[in-house]
C-alpha cells in the first residue's frame, strides 16, 4: 500500500521523529480539549454559574486552539519538507533527462516526461505533506486517546479496542471486492472512459463518413452507459466509508449506552463518561483522515512510483576519456564489430499503471504514443572513416538507421567493450565524450526549435557568434529575407507560444545554427527533408551541400538524390550493415541498395 | 475575444446544469442536510442519555427513547452519507454526460472533414480536462457550499427556537465562516494564484524546451545553461506557493477559531439559559455535543470557494467556445452514380482576422474520374483547397461546383459524393468490423473480405485471431503505418464515392511502402475523381495535372508529361527527386 523507497528519501529520518513529536503533542491538547469541555458541561450540569465553568471553557478553547496551531505548523513543516524533496528529485529528474537525453525521452515519452516534472511534481508534494501525517497520526493518536480512556473505564476502552481490528478487516473485505468489481470490467470501463476522446479525436473521420451529426447522440449514450458502470463500481467502492462511519457511529452510541447504563447503576459519575464520550469520535478521526486521503492521493503516489523507476534508468554521463582534438582531413574514426540493444530496460515501467486513478489514464495513454520508432537491436557495425567523408545511410523503416546515429553521435551507449570505436588510434567503449560531443550538430527530420527569439535559436551551440557571423549564416540559408520580413527580426520569439513557422524554415534555421558552430565538424543529419516538399528540399540542397563541405558527414535519408553528395553509403537491414561501398559501386553490386532504389525507377514520367 | 470580461450574468456552462439536473441535485442536498443531522443528532442523544443517566433515573427505561433514537441516527449518518455520496456522483456524471455531448456538438461545428484545429492534442487534452475542471466545480466548491448555507441556516433556526441572543451570535459567526472569510480568501488569493497559472505556463514551455531539446542541450555541452533554464521560474513560483499556502494555513486556522467561538458561545448560552431546573441542563452535554459534527460541513467551504481558482479558466473558456455561423443554400440532391465535372472556379479564401488570403484566384476542372496533385510547402493552403472543395469553408468569392451545383448546396449528400483518405487516418477503438461498417451500414462482411482483398489486406485480417472482429486497439500494435493507411483505404472504396480526396497519405512512409502504396490507391481508384495533396512527386504519372502553390498562389500548373517535357524547373524537381541528379 505505501511505497517503501518513500522512507528512503533524504531528511525523513528527521522529518518523522518531527513529526511523532507533533502528534504526541496533539493527541495531549485532544485529551486536554476533551477533559475541560466534559468540565465545563458537568459544571452547568450541576447548575454552576458560569464564573464557576468560565476557566474551563478558557482552558478548553486553549487546548483547542493548541491543537489547530500545531495543525498549523504541521502543515507549514510538512509543505517545506515536501516542496524541498520535491525539488530535489526534480533536479534528479533534469539531470537523468541531460544525462540521458535522447535515449531517455524516446523511451518514457517527451509528453509523459514534461507532465511529470511538472504536475507529477505538484502531485508529489501533496501526496507527501498528506501521506506522512496521517500515518503516522494514525499511529499515535488514538492509541493515546486509548489508553487514557483505559484509565478511565475498561468497558469503552474494550470496546474501542475490538472495534479497531473488525474495521480494518471489514475495509480490506470491502476494498477488494470493490477492486475486483473494478478489473472485472476494466477494458470494457477504460473503453468507455475514453470514447469521448476517441469521438472527438475522430470527428473529421466520422464528418467524412456523414455520421458526425447523429455521433452527438452516441456520445451521449456512450457516457450515460459509462455513468451506470461507474455507479455499479461506487456502489461497491464506498461501502468501505461507509463501513468506516458505521463502526464510528455505532461504537459511539454502544459507548454512550454501556455509560448510560453504568450511570444509572451507579458505578460510574458523570464527569469521566461524558470525557470517554467526546474522545470517541477522536479515536476513529486519524483513520477516517487516513481513508478520505488515501483516495486524494494516489495520483501523486503513482507519479512518485514513476520518477523511481525513471532514476533507476540506466544512463551513462558524459566522459571525458578522449583527448581533445578537432576533426581535420586526416582524423580517423572506426568502429569496430559494436553491438546494441535496447531490450535490458524494461519498458512496461512506464507504461500505463492499471491501479492509476481511472481519470489520469487518459492522458497517459496519449503521452506513450509520441515514443518514436526506433530499431531495438544493432549487430556488428563495422566502421572504418577518414577525413570529410560524407556517409549516406540508407534502409527500410525500422531497420535501425536512427539507432545508429544515435550511438555514433554518444546518445545510446552500445555494449560495452574497450574498443568499441577507435578515434586517431586512441580506444573507446563509448561515444558519450564531451569531446566528441563537441564536435558534432545533429539535425533531425524536425529539428527542435526552443521557445525563444530566433537569435537566441540560431546562436544555440556558440552563444557568442558576432552580428556579422549571424548575417552571413543568415545569407548562407537563405533566411535573410524572411528575417527582414519579420517585424521584430532576429528578435522575434518562435517555438511553444512563439509564431509558428514552416518545417522548411525550422530546417533552415538548423543549418544556420549549424553554419554559427564552426568549430563543429561533424554533421548528422536524420532524414532532414522527410517532411517538406520537393520545391523547399530543391531550394535547401545548395545551402546544405555548402555546410556539408569540410565535414564528416552522416546523413540518413530515404530521398535517393542526396547519395549523388555521398562518397561512401551504407545499407542496414533488420539492425545490420548489409552493404556498404560508394555509391556508384552499390549501384552496380549492392543486391539490397538495388532492391531499395529501383522499384522507384519503374514510377518514371 | 479572450479579454471579454467573463460575467457569470451571460455564463452559460455551469449554470443550466444546475438547473437541468434540479431534482437530482436537491436530492443530494437534502441526504447531505439529512445526514449532517443524523450526525449532529447522534452527539445529542448521546450527550443527553448521560446526562439524564448521571441523575439516576428510577429505571432505565427513562433513557430508552434516546437510545433507541441515539442508534436510528447512528445507522442514518453512515446511511445517509453513503446515499449522498451516491446520489452526488450519479448527479455530476450525468451532467458530464450532457456536457460531452455539447461540446462534442460544438467541436463538430468548428471541425473539418480535413485538418483542423480540434484534432490537436493540446486542445482536445484542453476540453477533456475543462469537463475534469467542471466536475470538480460542482462537487468540491457548488455541492459543499449550497449544503453548508443550509445547514447553517437550520442550526441558526433550531437555535432560534429555544434562544435567539444565542442565535444572533451563531448567525454572525456563521457568516464570517461561511461567507466573509472564505469569499475575502477568495479576493484576496485571485492575483497571486494568476502569478502561479502564469508561472505554470512559462514552466511547462521551459521544460518542454529542456526536454524536447535534450539531444540538443547534451552535444551543446551547455550544461549550466541547461540548468538555469527553469530556475528562475521555479524559484518564483516556489516563492509564490508559500505564500498562497501561507495565507491558506492561516485561513483554515481563523476558520477553526471561529468555529471554537461557536463552541464558547454555546457553552456560555447553555450555562446561562439551560440551567434553570435539572431537567433542562441533562439538555447542555447534549447541545454542545451536537455542534461538533457540524464542523466537516463548516470548516471545507473556505478551500472550496478558494477552489474557484482552480476551475474558473475553464469555465471562462468553455463560455467562449463559439459556434461559427453557417447558413447553407437550399440543400439540392444529386444522383452519386451521374455525379459528373468538380469545378473550382476563381476561388479565394481569407481566414477570418488573417491579413492575406490562403488561396487567390484559384480554378481547376477536373472531369470524372480525372485526377490533380496539389503540391507545396506546409501551410500554403493545400488543405484549405480541400476543405473549400467538401464545403466546410465557404469562398469568399468564386464557387466550387458539382455538375453546375454548388458544392454548398450538396452538403446533405456529402458523404455520398466525397470520400477523404487523411494523412493520420484514424481508428475508432473498436473492431475492425465496426470501423469499417461506419463507412457503410449496409456491407455485409463478404463484401468487406473483397475489399480487404483488394486494398491487400486481406491475408494479414486472416491471420489475426478474432479476424474482422479483432479490436483495432489490440491489432494497432501491429497495424503499420501502411496498413493503417490500407485499412483506411478499404473504408473509402467501402463508402463508394464518385470523389475522393487524398490528404497527404503517405507522409512519413518510407519510399518503397509509399510507392506500393500508391500504385494500389491510383489502380482502386482509376474510375474515381481525384484531388491529391503531396509534397513531393512519386506517383505524379497517374496524375492529369499538377499544381504547384506558393504564398496562396499556383506558381506552376499542367499536365506532368508535357510538364516535363516543356518546363526547365519541374524538369530539374522530377530529376532530383527520383534521384537522378
Amino acid at each position: 500500500m505505501i511505497d517503501k523507497r518513500l522512507f528512503k528519501l533524504p531528511k525523513a529520518k528527521i522529518m518523522l521523529p518531527m513529526l511523532a513529536g507533533l502528534m504526541f503533542l496533539q493527541a495531549f491538547a485532544i485529551l486536554g480539549q476533551g477533559i475541560f469541555l466534559a468540565r465545563a458541561i458537568v459544571g452547568s450540569w450541576k447548575r454552576q454559574s458560569f464564573a464557576n465553568i468560565a476557566e474551563d471553557v478558557l482552558t478548553f478553547l486553549i487546548f483547542y486552539l493548541l491543537r489547530q496551531g500545531i495543525n498549523w505548523f504541521q502543515k507549514w513543516y510538512m509543505n517545506r519538507y515536501a516542496n524541498q524533496t520535491t525539488a530535489l528529485l526534480r533536479q534528479q529528474l533534469l539531470n537523468k533527462t541531460y544525462n540521458g537525453g535522447i535515449a531517455l525521452v524516446s523511451r518514457i515519452g517527451t509528453g509523459n516526461l514534461v507532465s511529470t516534472l511538472l504536475d507529477g511534481m505538484d502531485e508529489i508534494s501533496n501526496y507527501l505533506s498528506l501521506i506522512f501525517p496521517k500515518l503516522i497520526a494514525l499511529a499515535i493518536v488514538p492509541w493515546v486517546i486509548l489508553i487514557y480512556i483505559f484509565t478511565l473505564n475498561a468497558l469503552s476502552g474494550w470496546i474501542l479496542l475490538l472495534v479497531f481490528p473488525l474495521l480494518i478487516l471489514f475495509m480490506i473485505i470491502l476494498g477488494t471486492a470493490a477492486q475486483s468489481k473494478a478489473s472485472k470490467q476494466y477494458a470494457g470501463y477504460i473503453k468507455l472512459q475514453n470514447h469521448f476522446v476517441d469521438a472527438l479525436r475522430g470527428l473529421s473521420t466520422l464528418k467524412v463518413l456523414g455520421l458526425a451529426k447523429k455521433y452527438g447522440n452516441i456520445v451521449y449514450k456512450n457516457s450515460e452507459n459509462y455513468r451506470k458502470k461507474t455507479m455499479g463500481v461506487l456502489r461497491v467502492a464506498i461501502l468501505s466509508t461507509f463501513t468506516l462511519d458505521f463502526f464510528t457511529t455505532l461504537s459511539i452510541a454502544m459507548i454512550a449506552m454501556f455509560l448510560g447504563i453504568g450511570l444509572i447503576n451507579g458505578n460510574l459519575i458523570l464527569y469521566p463518561s461524558l470525557v470517554i464520550l467526546i474522545l470517541s469520535p477522536e479515536y476513529f478521526l486519524p483513520i477516517r483522515d487516513f481513508g478520505n486521503d488515501f483516495h486524494a492521493t494516489l495520483n501523486g503516489k503513482n507519479a512518485l512510483g514513476q520518477i523511481f523507476d525513471i532514476l533507476v534508468f540506466p544512463t551513462t554521463p558524459q566522459e571525458n576519456q578522449l583527448s581533445s582534438f578537432t576533426w581535420n582531413k586526416d582524423s580517423v574514426f572506426i568502429a569496430n564489430n559494436v553491438s546494441f540493444n535496447y531490450s535490458h530496460i524494461d519498458q512496461d515501467h512506464f507504461s500505463i499503471n492499471k491501479n492509476a486513478k481511472m481519470s489520469a489514464v487518459v492522458k497517459k495513454e496519449q503521452a506513450s504514443t509520441d515514443k518514436t520508432h526506433t530499431a531495438d537491436e544493432l549487430r556488428n557495425v563495422n566502421l572504418n572513416l577518414t577525413g570529410f567523408q560524407k556517409v549516406g545511410i540508407i534502409g527500410p523503416t525500422g531497420a535501425g538507421k536512427t539507432t545508429l546515429m544515435r550511438i555514433l553521435a554518444g546518445f545510446l551507449t552500445p555494449h560495452l567493450k574497450e574498443d568499441n570505436f577507435t578515434i586517431n588510434g586512441q580506444n573507446l567503449a563509448q561515444l558519450n565524450q564531451k569531446n566528441w560531443q563537441n564536435q558534432i550538430t545533429y539535425i533531425p527530420q524536425d529539428p527542435f526549435m526552443f521557445a525563444t527569439s530566433i537569435k537566441e535559436n540560431l546562436t544555440f551551440y556558440n552563444p557568442n557568434a558576432s552580428q556579422k557571423e549571424i548575417d552571413t549564416a543568415l545569407k548562407a540559408t537563405d533566411l535573410n529575407n524572411f528575417v527582414a520580413s519579420l517585424k521584430d527580426g532576429l528578435n522575434t520569439r518562435i517555438g511553444e507560444n512563439g509564431r509558428g513557422i514552416s518545417g522548411g524554415q525550422k530546417q533552415r534555421i538548423a543549418l544556420a545554427r549549424a553554419f554559427l558552430a564552426k568549430d563543429r565538424k561533424i554533421l548528422f543529419f536524420d532524414e532532414p527533408t522527410a517532411h517538406l516538399d520537393i520545391e523547399t528540399e530543391y531550394e535547401l540542397k545548395e545551402p546544405m551541400k555548402k555546410l556539408m563541405e569540410n565535414h564528416l558527414v552522416f546523413f540518413t535519408t530515404h530521398r535517393l538524390h542526396w547519395l549523388n553528395d555521398m562518397d561512401w553509403c551504407l545499407v542496414i537491414e533488420n539492425g545490420e550493415i548489409v552493404e556498404q561501398g560508394t555509391p556508384s559501386d552499390l549501384a552496380k553490386n549492392g543486391t539490397l541498395f538495388k532492391k531499395l532504389t529501383q522499384p522507384l525507377k519503374e514510377d518514371l514520367l | 475575444m479572450m479579454n471579454k470580461k467573463f460575467s457569470w450574468k451571460h455564463e452559460h456552462w455551469v449554470k443550466p446544469y444546475l438547473a437541468k439536473y434540479k431534482w437530482n441535485f436537491l436530492l443530494a442536498i437534502f441526504l447531505g442536510i439529512v445526514m449532517f443531522f443524523c450526525g449532529g443528532a447522534l452527539m445529542f442523544y448521546a450527550g443527553y442519555t448521560i446526562d439524564k443517566a448521571a441523575t439516576r433515573p428510577e429505571n432505565i427505561l427513562m433513557i430508552y427513547v434516546p437510545i433507541v433514537l441515539m442508534r436510528a441516527v447512528g445507522i442514518g449518518r453512515p446511511l445517509f452519507r453513503y446515499l449522498e455520496r451516491l446520489v452526488s456522483h450519479n448527479w455530476i456524471l450525468r451532467v458530464t454526460s450532457s456536457l460531452r455531448r455539447r461540446l462534442f456538438y460544438i467541436a463538430e461545428k468548428n471541425t473539418s472533414a480535413v485538418g483542423s484545429a480540434f484534432q490537436t492534442g493540446s486542445i482536445l487534452s484542453l476540453l477533456t480536462d475543462d469537463i475534469g475542471h467542471l466536475q470538480n466545480l460542482y462537487l468540491r466548491t457548488i455541492f459543499p457550499a449550497i449544503l453548508s448555507y443550509l445547514v447553517g441556516f437550520i442550526v441558526i433556526i433550531l437555535i432560534g427556537l429555544f434562544s435567539w441572543p444565542l442565535a444572533g451570535i451563531i448567525a454572525i459567526l456563521l457568516i464570517m465562516e461561511l461567507i466573509l472569510v472564505p469569499f475575502f480568501s477568495l479576493l484576496k488569493q485571485a492575483s497571486v494564484r494568476s502569478k502561479e497559472k502564469k508561472e505554470k505556463a512559462q514552466l511547462y514551455t521551459e521544460f518542454t524546451d529542456q526536454v524536447l531539446g535534450a539531444g540538443d542541450w547534451k552535444i551543446s555541452g551547455r550544461k549550466d545553461a541547461f540548468f538555469d533554464q527553469t530556475k528562475t521560474t521555479l524559484k518564483s513560483l516556489g516563492k509564490h506557493e508559500k505564500k498562497s499556502g501561507k495565507f491558506d494555513w492561516a485561513r483554515d486556522f481563523v476558520l477553526e477559531f471561529i468555529f471554537g467561538l461557536m463552541a464558547v458561545a454555546i457553552l456560555y448560552f447553555t450555562n446561562k439559559n439551560l440551567t434553570y431546573n435539572q431537567e433542562a441542563a441533562n439538555y447542555v452535554g447534549a447541545v454542545v455535543l451536537a455542534l461538533f459534527p457540524l464542523s466537516d460541513a463548516f470548516i471545507p467551504v473556505g478551500q472550496g470557494i478558494e477552489e474557484w481558482h482552480t476551475y474558473s479558466d475553464s469555465v471562462k473558456h468553455l463560455n467562449e467556445l463559439t459556434v461559427p455561423e453557417n447558413h447553407l443554400p437550399h440543400q439540392e440532391y444529386l444522383d452519386p452514380v451521374f455525379a459528373g465535372t468538380l469545378k473550382a472556379t476563381d476561388i479565394s479564401f481569407t481566414y477570418p482576422g488573417e491579413d492575406y488570403p490562403i488561396i487567390q484566384n484559384f480554378s481547376l476542372t477536373l472531369k470524372r474520374g480525372q485526377k490533380a496533385a496539389l503540391i507545396g510547402p506546409s501551410g500554403a493552403g493545400k488543405s484549405t483547397i480541400l476543405q473549400l472543395i467538401l464545403g466546410d469553408l465557404k469562398p469568399n468569392t468564386g464557387t466550387v461546383t458539382l455538375d453546375k451545383i454548388n458544392v454548398l448546396s450538396l452538403q446533405k449528400e456529402r458523404s455520398k459524393l466525397f470520400s477523404v483518405l487523411n494523412q493520420e487516418p484514424f481508428l475508432f477503438n473498436t473492431t475492425i468490423y465496426e470501423n469499417l461498417k461506419m463507412a457503410n451500414p449496409d456491407a455485409t462482411a463478404d463484401q468487406m473480405m473483397e475489399i480487404l482483398e483488394k486494398v491487400q489486406l486481406a491475408d494479414f485480417i486472416n491471420s489475426l485471431p478474432k479476424k474482422l472482429n479483432t479490436e483495432v486497439a489490440e491489432a494497432g500494435a501491429r497495424f503499420s503505418g501502411g496498413q493503417k493507411e490500407r485499412l483506411a483505404l478499404a473504408r473509402v472504396l467501402l463508402q463508394d464515392t464518385p470523389i475522393v480526396l487524398l490528404d497527404e497519405p503517405t507522409v512519413g512512409l518510407d519510399p518503397l511502402t509509399e510507392q506500393k502504396l500508391l500504385n494500389l490507391v491510383f489502380d482502386v481508384l482509376k474510375k474515381k475523381t481525384v484531388v491529391w495533396v503531396t509534397h513531393h512527386l512519386q506517383g505524379v504519372k497517374y496524375m492529369n495535372e499538377v499544381l504547384f502553390f506558393k504564398d496562396g498562389k499556383v506558381t506552376m500548373q499542367g499536365n506532368p508529361y508535357e510538364l516535363f517535357e516543356h518546363n526547365e524547373h519541374f524538369h530539374q524537381l522530377y530529376l532530383m527527386d527520383q534521384g537522378l541528379i
